[in-house]
């Protein structure tokens, strides 16, 4: 399988003298092209920096990281923005859009940034990506007046835009009810089937159960890899009393 | 727990808190200073007047004077109290020589003065009267300030040798803006040079009851007696001492209440920032019971403690400077009764802006109550922005803008009650700047004179305070009719006239007589009178008698009331603002000037003709126009343009201080969305420059604004505070390129440069700074 990111020996500590705290602890990780990948924990285990430093959003302070080849370690801060934003797609925990723009206007957001005069064929493309989401209707609504399963939604035809090789996700069903959480992992699988690698950080068993491969983590390291195979939606119950028994047999 | 609350406050907005604490100081210092200069001030001009027993009505007159019918006047008149005539030797200040200079350049009458026993007393530094020995010189207290005299310098008055001995509080004549000054000298030396100079009397009185002053000066007036001069009174006494530094009281108060509006700014800023990033905090605290009083208490310690320190620092910085700021109120009045209060007012200036401010929070803090526990920690903050998307201009149907610029209008738009602060602020920046530049700009220009009620000519000839004034003026008049580098000339007159004003009372009216077609002067209506049943008024006499052009007026030039035709209003800085122009001959009436206006064939040449004239006639005050315009304001040019100085500086200083801060304060509350952007690719130069596109649409609408408001309504306000003094009309003229755009350009660009600051990203590398504004972003996007 080809590595779209290999990371190894990464170290990251906060805080200073007596305070300091290593919350990534020599961790080593990759993901294949088009691979579905969840990285479970508890609070506090490193799951989120893990995935601030594979996306070249936080350097760790040990370690080396290469993204297609590219050890990111090497890059300025405009070209790690230039990959966040061409190679690599975000859905955070809250839904982030901006405030002022509507649900259209922030699809399109980051894309258009290198495509100015482009505007009208990124928006069609942002409304085919909406339609196959169910949000289509939502296109010139205020942020504040969509619910939070559609904000993320968006949140995930946005950093589909550029066409990413690999999405990555913090926590993006964290704060939506069961139904909401549904329809926006239905969207994640079909990304995957698509080809998209995909990286999700989450605590919830049912939607790690989803990816092909989990990554428990505990106090700042890998303790255990977990390989579920490709998801069927009939397995769903199965691959969450998997991830439930290892998760209880790793006392996280 | 207040003290760990502040603490870390303050720690995650060093830069805010430290400007929110800079403007608290100022406004404390200024609030401070401005009430205890008021206090001293208007306790020590009571107290000079009433130490120096100052005359209630003081009626100077040149010429010959009749002492019967005044004592006779004086005697029988019920509301005098005391009465003089004293004599004031006008002489020339060429003749004044102090440690080896003369006054000779100097716009003053200057003369001598023998002190009396009874009333008007010049008193020395130690506010006592002045008892002056044979050769002892003491001079007036301006002289002492502008470093043309010192303690014990050798002097010379018209060849007679003294010493300065002392120095004068003349609370008639200590203003700068009284244009003559009193030497003090024993009797003896005054009777010793009474034929150097001429005599002017200042014919005083003090009455039983000061309440009855307008009632007696309507008596004097009517009685006929000697008035050959200006008639001064004591509410005109108390406004001259109080006007320099009563100015400066008004202008530190009012910059005090500015610097509490822009702290208020601030901190409405701060408060309402942090409340929306705490309201599910605050939601929490109501859920668990807390009371509204206490949650208020909490945000209210910081900005109690920054009002605390904010007012003590500025009581301080008030109390270190209250000395040099008052010293020249000290050296001209002395100590008042308000001298011990003055620490209590300021105290008390300062403490009004700590309440001031803390008042303003907790009023604030109200909308705690208001606050629904359960939707705040349901939905969070409120968003009312989304409103403000409607209609915008939108990304996806751009078609030229790119994304940044985009976003940096869109954030302009949205937040558009926040930037018309920074709007408003700037643009008052703007217009405080350019409307001083303008004025002096316009008083400095050679066509200011028109305005002055000065006819626009190359050299003038004024003769005052001299006997037989027809004949000198008919001496002149042939001598400038002879004179072959004279190209055109005309000789007023100014007799007189009474008229009767809309409550039928008799003003004297000081009236120029001649031809005033020649050398015409600026008329805000109308135009000069022509025909012998025609006048024309000054802009105050004209508001005075109600009378507009074309209105009539009962005239009595002496031989009779008749009715005379308005032909015009003009406007007339001299002579007290009040004269009047007629084209007729009034032989019946009393001479008070004469004023000759020449143009020369080489204009070039007037300074010399002046000095020519002034040799063959010492008994006229020549002057070359431009001499003349500059010597009589002068002082007002030079305080013009420091004011101009100062306000062009203040509001550079402000408009420049109020964008950091606002752009730092936009940043930190836009933070969460600049992290998003962050994350999904956008660069530090693309968030800095969608803010500096921001800055600049508030800063060029904020100095349009300001600049236009200057234009339409700074003219206005400066006519008619001009208007006050006598000028008919004002329009801004000589107005450079440098202040018409340079000044708010350069207010636009340092505000612009600060803005930029203000809103800085920290970018590049792996810098301490950098990696602290990473870890901030990536801890908002973990929220």
């Amino acid at each position: 399988m080809r590595h779209i990111i290999k990371a190894e020996g990464l170290v990251k500590t906060y805080g200073s003298d007596a305070g300091k705290r290593r919350v990534l602890d020599g961790v080593s990780f990759t993901l294949g092209a088009g691979e579905f990948v969840a990285v479970m924990g508890p609070s506090g285990s490193g799951k989120t920096t893990l995935l601030f430093a594979l996306s070249g959003m936080d350097r760790p302070d040990e370690g080396r990281v290469e993204f297609e080849g590219r050890e990111l370690g090497g890059l300025g801060e405009r070209d790690l923005a230039d990959l966040r934003r061409t190679r690599m797609g975000f859905v955070f925990q809250q839904p982030s859009m901006l405030k002022h723009l509507n649900v259209l206007d922030n699809v399109i957001l980051a894309a258009l940034r290198d495509r100015r005069g482009k505007a009208a064929e990124l928006s069609a493309k942002a409304l085919a990506l909406m339609e196959k989401a169910g949000i289509a209707e939502l296109a010139a609504r205020d942020v504040a007046k969509v619910s939070g399963g559609q904000l993320q939604r968006a949140g995930i035809c946005r950093a589909l835009m550029n066409d990413p090789v690999v999405i990555f996700g913090d926590e993006p069903t964290g704060a939506l009810n069961s139904a909401a959480a549904d329809g926006v992992l239905a969207m994640l699988e079909d990304v995957h089937r698509a080809g998209t690698a995909v990286a999700l950080v989450t605590h919830d068993a049912r939607v790690a159960a989803r990816a092909g491969r989990v990554v428990f983590m505990r106090d700042g390291a890998v303790a255990a890899e977990e390989g579920l195979g490709p998801f069927a939606r009939g397995e769903l119950e199965a691959r969450v009393a998997a991830v439930t028994a290892r998760m209880r047999e790793l006392g996280i | 727990m207040y003290y760990r609350i502040i603490k870390d406050d303050v720690a995650k907005s060093k830069g805010v808190t430290l400007a929110t604490l800079l403007f608290i100081v100022a406004a404390a210092a200024m609030a401070a200073s401005g009430a205890s200069l008021a206090a001293q001030l208007f306790g020590a001009v009571d107290a000079l007047m009433a130490a120096a027993r100052t005359p209630h009505l003081m009626q100077m007159h040149a010429g010959p004077l009749d002492r019967g019918p005044l004592e006779r006047f004086a005697r029988e008149s019920p509301l005098v109290e005391g009465y003089f005539a004293g004599e004031f030797l006008n002489i020339n200040g060429a003749r004044f020589v102090i440690g080896g200079r003369s006054l000779a350049g100097s716009v003053q009458d200057n003369g001598l003065w023998a002190q009396r026993p009874d009333f008007d007393l010049l008193l020395g530094l130690d506010g006592e009267p002045i008892r002056p020995e044979p050769g002892e010189l003491y001079v007036p207290l301006a002289y002492l300030r502008s470093g043309a005299a010192a303690l014990g310098d050798e002097a010379t008055v018209a060849g007679r040798p003294f010493k300065v001995a002392g120095f004068v509080r003349d609370s008639q004549m200590n203003s700068p803006l009284a244009s003559s000054k009193r030497f003090l000298v024993s009797e003896g030396d005054f009777e010793a040079l009474r034929g150097e100079g001429a005599i002017e009397y200042l014919i005083s009185f003090r009455l039983k009851d000061p309440a009855a002053l307008a009632a007696f000066e309507a008596a004097y007036a009517e009685a006929g007696l000697p008035a050959n001069g200006p008639t001064l009174s004591a509410p005109l006494f108390r406004m001259i001492n109080a006007v320099s530094d009563g100015f400066t009281a008004a202008l530190l108060l009012l910059a005090g209440a500015v610097a509490v509006g822009v702290a208020v700014l601030c901190v409405r800023f701060t408060l309402l920032a942090k409340i929306e990033e705490d309201y599910r905090e605050i939601g929490v605290m109501k859920a668990v019971g807390l009371r509204v009083s206490d949650i208020k208490k909490i945000y209210l310690a910081k900005y109690a403690c920054m009002a605390a320190l904010g007012s003590a620092a500025g009581w301080g910085l008030a109390a270190a400077l209250r000395g040099p700021l008052l010293s020249g109120l000290r050296q001209a009045m002395g100590e008042g009764a308000g001298a011990g209060l003055g620490p209590a007012f300021a105290a008390l200036g300062a403490a009004a802006v700590g309440l001031a401010l803390i008042a303003y929070v907790n009023a604030a803090l109200g909308r705690f109550k208001r606050l629904s526990a359960a939707e705040a920690l349901r939905f969070g903050a409120p968003s009312g922005r989304a409103a403000r998307g409607r209609g915008l201009p939108r990304l996806s149907r751009s078609r030229l803008l790119g994304a940044n610029a985009l976003l940096g209008l869109k954030g302009f738009l949205a937040d558009l009650r926040l930037y018309a602060v920074m709007v408003a602020v700037v643009g008052a920046a703007a217009f405080i700047a350019v409307v001083p530049a303008r004025i002096h700009a316009t008083i400095s220009s050679p066509g200011f004179s028109a305005y002055m009620g000065v006819g626009d000519c190359d050299l003038r000839l004024d003769v005052q305070q001299a006997d037989d004034i027809p004949g000198k003026a008919a001496t002149l008049a042939a001598a400038l009719e002879a004179d072959p580098s004279v190209r055109s000339s005309v000789v007023l007159v100014a007799k007189a006239l009474w008229a009767v004003d809309p409550s039928g009372a008799r003003v004297r009216l000081k009236t120029e007589l001649g031809d005033h077609g020649a050398f015409p002067v600026l008329y805000a209506a109308g135009g000069p009178p022509v025909g012998p049943d025609q006048i024309a008024l000054s802009a105050m006499n004209a508001a005075e008698l109600a009378k507009a052009p074309g209105d009539t007026l009962l005239v009595d030039d002496g031989s009779g009331p008749r009715e005379l035709a308005v032909s015009g209003v003009y406007g007339d800085l001299t002579n007290g603002g009040k004269t009047a122009k007629a084209a007729f001959d009034a032989p019946a009436a009393e001479a008070m000037w004469a004023v000759a206006y020449a143009e020369l064939a080489d204009p070039a040449a007037a300074g010399a003709a002046a000095a020519r004239y002034a040799a063959a006639y010492p008994w006229a005050k020549a002057s070359d126009i431009a001499e003349f315009v500059r010597q009589t304001f002068s002082s007002t040019i030079d305080s013009v343009r420091t004011a101009a100085i100062a306000s062009a500086a203040l509001a550079l200083i402000v408009a420049a201080l109020i964008s950091y801060l606002f752009m730092k304060m936009i940043r930190a509350k836009d933070k969460r969305e600049d992290a998003v952007q962050w994350a999904i690719g956008f660069t530090s130069d693309d968030l800095a420059a969608q803010y500096a596109l921001r800055a600049a649409l508030a800063l060029g609408c904020g100095v349009i604004l300001g600049v236009a408001a200057a234009e339409l309504l700074g003219e206005a306000m400066a006519g008619a505070a001009i208007r006050s003094f006598g000028a008919a009309a004002f329009r801004f003229q000589g107005t450079s390129a440098l202040t018409a755009l340079g000044l708010p350009a350069c207010i636009a660009a340092a505000a612009f440069v600060a803005a930029l600051v203000g809103a800085r990203v920290p970018s590049g590398g792996r810098s301490e700074g950098r990696r602290a504004a990473v870890d901030s972003q990536l801890e908002l996007l973990k929220e």
